[in-house]
């Protein structure tokens, strides 16, 4: 997601570009938004692909319809104007605005230009053959990239700062709003392009329409709009809760609202609320844990085999509450035990030994061991939930409102994951919380604190390992078959990625970057072979421009503010012995 | 006499063949500011490392209050043994407030159900550790900093911070690590004041320290560790008058020194014979 774009660094070269650049800003991006403007207009294809008309009328054939602009084009068209309207008003942190808004814009042309280029067999469908032109993408991509220099020349500051002060009313109301336009954003995210492979181009626009609503959020983070609205739903946190939770919930009457996207909405929920649980281990305490999934795992297997399944290895059905609370319980105790190796080893050899720990929880259920894992035959069959008779994976309807299959299921998820951040945001600012993060930061410091290092680890340990295993409870009977497949390494370190990701001890992160790691596989389908390589960059890009993550924690914040202080002084110290 | 709030009974340090500390004996009554000082390498942080529990010594043992310490950190400050290190060790991405309330921890009666659930059993801890770290934050001189970055913060008032988490442990004993390295006159007058007052609310004080002048102007005795081994223990006039102090800081008179050398030569000359 191009948000990376707002908070690069600002090292040696960008100060050297600045100074080449800066007479030019202000031409450039004026140049760039009158450019994206008429490439918003202009065609990008020259003739009609196989697949069929590249979407949003971009074929020659728009101008029957001058007007119609949709989609991709709208977008860019947007983007232009936003352009033009940075550069002559008065807006806070101009480059910073006008860099990310040019980003997004070359993202966008990219994207689209390289799967004409790709689908057409060659530039000459982004360029001109047989006598037609179709010069839109490059344009788009010409806009960009001055954009992006313009936004250099203009200057990178300090990001806009917010300081008026508003009525509780009216901040409920742009609470309200901004909460309301994050559900739209979801909604229209998770369905553009459409579901699966019903759309051939479903992939392109996908990553358009990330590249134009991470352009955009770069821009609101730029102006200062995003640190405000983090602020004034910190000063209304329950008010902010609430909206939150119904916005939600809400979700299933959008565009999303279907068997799809309710099961995919799902399943990044599932693996959210185990990523918040990781969070604890990871982002709190600072103890790296490699085999986390491994809990989600024996959370799974124990509900599976007091589900009432055929294959379950005891035959009772036990009610789902009392079979969660036991793979929470079970997962928990197998969480003290693996993290009692942390009172001996630190750091890169407790990474070690958690390794080893998801390695021998995955053999073991491969190889049936105690019979309860089935090995890989797997326990298939596990009864979907019900409650009063509904089970959950029926569709249902409130009064004349028809809800789609999985629904209810989502409910359920969408209740675990805010009691999961409700349990992660109580510890984090708790006696408990202040031990763990001062264990992060310096463990001896901690110790002389009259902190018991160790048991504050094995219980961040065993918290983490109970909130998976609840998570492991409902992934079982959600997908109703439970295979040691599910909880391999990779899962793990998917896991860790969404958590690093989205940033380190944050919520918002972790939840964002669990959708984005489960997403985006979903919507790279297109890709093929290709989607795990893209998908890995994707992972680098954003790590090299926002080493925090997407949505960083204040404290994490701060660490490597610090470090980019201590290699500036370095370099300055080395620059002057030189 | 009464028991002595802080007692160190031969305590030696063997890491393996270098023997960091050789029967040291100090003794703190209540109420008291002692001195340890002693050249670079004469097993000054070694000691309190010992009295603080991150080393257990080899022989020997700590007493406060008559009773042994035991060999853990977190326990030796929960008994009321607090400290600061000589590189200055706060949390640097947590609040100057939160640091201090780190300090709080051992006092907090918070289990792991109210850090969970926020009852009101919950609330009335914090806010009480809350005003409390705002008490000791006051105390040092640090006002208005709550929600600034500890790392943030200028190089003498981290010193102070680190001392004002110290003492939210509620401590008996104070031990402090070189307190005033790299201060300047007018912060190390300022930081023996605050001694001065930490002493009055009943706290006793050992001072690792390297400036003469401030160890001599601030402690009520002054011990003198050299290569392990106590030299002098005393009065700061007794100590600053004992001339094997004098040799330890500034080396033996230059005749003297002299005479070794030749009284060395000819030894090997000797044994080359």
């Amino acid at each position: 997601m191009s948000t990376s774009t707002v908070s690069t660094s600002s090292g040696s070269t960008t100060v050297a570009k600045r100074s080449a650049l800066a007479p030019l800003g202000k031409p450039f991006a004026a140049a760039a938004g009158v450019l994206a403007i008429v490439a918003a207009l202009l065609p990008w294809v020259t003739f009609t692909l196989n697949d069929g008309n590249w979407p949003d009328k971009s074929t020659l054939q728009f101008f029957d319809a001058p007007f119609a602009v949709t989609g991709f084009r709208w977008h860019v068209l947007l983007i232009g104007v936003l352009i033009l309207v940075a550069t002559f008003a008065p807006v806070p942190s101009k480059g910073r605005v006008v860099r990310a808004l040019g980003w997004g814009l070359t993202v966008v042309a990219f994207v689209n230009a390289a799967y004409i280029t790709v689908k057409g067999g060659g530039l000459g469908a982004i360029t001109a053959v047989e006598g037609a032109t179709a010069f839109g993408a490059v344009v788009g991509l010409v806009a960009g990239v001055l954009a992006i220099l313009a936004g250099y020349g203009i200057g990178i500051g300090p990001v806009g700062e917010w300081n008026f002060k508003v009525s509780t009313p009216v901040a409920y109301l742009v609470l309200l709003v901004s909460f309301g336009a994050v559900l739209y954003a979801v909604a229209a995210m998770l369905t553009t392009g459409g579901v699966g492979s019903a759309n051939p181009y479903a992939g392109a626009i996908f990553l358009s329409f990330l590249g134009f609503a991470g352009g955009l959020i770069g821009a609101l983070s730029g102006v200062g709009f995003v640190r405000w609205l983090s602020a004034l739903s910190e000063q209304h946190r329950v008010f902010s809760v609430i909206v939150l939770a119904a916005c939600a919930l809400l979700l299933p009457f959008t565009d999303a609202g279907n068997e799809y996207w309710m099961t995919v909405a799902a399943n990044i929920g599932i693996y959210a609320a185990t990523a918040i649980g990781l969070n604890i281990v990871v982002g709190l305490a600072g103890l790296l844990d490699l085999g986390y999934v491994a809990f989600m795992g024996i959370g799974a297997l124990v509900a599976a085999n007091f589900s009432g399944a055929a294959t379950a290895h005891f035959g009772i059905h036990l009610p789902f509450p009392v079979a969660a609370a036991a793979a929470a319980i079970v997962a928990g105790i197998f969480g003290a035990i693996v993290g009692s190796p942390t009172l001996r080893v630190r750091g890169d050899y407790l990474a070690i030994v958690t390794l080893a720990f998801g390695e021998i929880f995955t053999r073991s259920a491969q190889n049936n061991i105690g019979g309860i894992t089935n090995g890989s035959n797997a326990i298939p069959g596990i009864p979907p939930l019900s409650l009063f008779g509904t089970e959950f994976n029926k569709s249902i309807s409130i009064g004349a409102v028809k809800l789609p299959a999985g629904v209810l299921y989502y409910v359920l998820i969408v209740l675990l994951v805010a009691g999961t951040m409700a349990v992660f945001a109580n510890l984090k600012f708790s006696r408990i919380g202040r031990a763990w993060i001062a264990i992060r930061e310096d463990e001896d410091a901690a110790r002389a604190m009259g902190i018991r290092t160790g048991k504050m680890k094995i219980l961040a340990f065993l918290i983490g390992a109970t909130l998976a295993g609840l998570a492991g409870a409902v992934f079982a009977h959600k997908n109703g078959t439970v295979s040691y497949e599910s909880f391999k390494f990779l899962e793990s370190v998917t896991l860790l990625a969404a958590v690093i990701l989205g940033g380190m001890g944050s919520i918002p992160g972790a939840v964002l970057g669990a959708a984005l790691l489960f997403v985006l596989p979903e919507k790279l389908r297109d890709f093929e072979d290709y989607r795990l390589m893209i998908f890995g960059l994707a992972l680098i890009l954003i790590m090299r421009f926002r080493p925090v993550g997407l949505i960083p924690d204040a404290h994490r914040r701060a660490e490597m503010a610090e470090r980019a202080d201590e290699n500036a002084e370095e370099a300055h110290v080395e620059a002057k012995k030189a | 006499m009464s028991t002595p709030v802080l007692e160190a009974r031969d305590v030696s340090m063997v890491f393996g063949g270098l023997k960091a500390l050789k029967g040291v004996t100090l003794t703190l009554e209540e109420g008291k500011i002692v001195g340890l000082i002693g050249p670079n390498g004469a097993g000054k942080t070694t000691f309190f490392n010992c009295l603080t529990g991150l080393y257990t010594p080899t022989t020997g043992e700590v007493l406060l209050k008559g009773n042994v310490l035991p060999g853990d950190p977190a326990k030796v400050t929960d008994a009321g043994v607090a400290r600061t290190f000589q590189n200055i060790r706060l949390f640097p991405s947590m609040s100057v407030l939160e640091n201090v309330m780190v300090g709080r921890h051992v006092r907090m009666k918070q289990g792991p159900l109210a850090s969970l659930f926020h009852g009101p059993a919950y609330h009335r801890g914090e806010r009480a550790a809350r005003e409390r770290s705002r008490e000791l934050l006051a105390f040092v001189g640090l006002n208005n900093l709550d929600d600034e970055l500890s790392r943030n913060l200028p190089y003498g008032d981290q010193r102070r911070l680190e001392i004002a988490r110290a003492l939210a442990t509620d401590p008996a004993v104070l031990l402090l690590d070189e307190p005033t390295a790299g201060m300047n006159p007018q912060e190390t007058e300022a930081t023996q004041q605050l001694i001065f007052r930490i002493r009055e609310t009943g706290v006793s004080v050992v001072v690792i320290e390297h400036d003469i002048k401030f160890i001599f102007g601030l402690c009520d005795t002054v011990s003198v560790l050299v290569q392990g081994e106590l030299l002098v223990e005393g009065s700061p006039e007794v100590v600053r008058a004992d001339p094997r102090v004098v040799e330890a800081y500034l080396g033996k008179p230059p005749e003297e020194v002299e005479h070794d050398i030749e009284a060395a030569a000819a030894s090997a000359e000797e044994e080359q014979a």
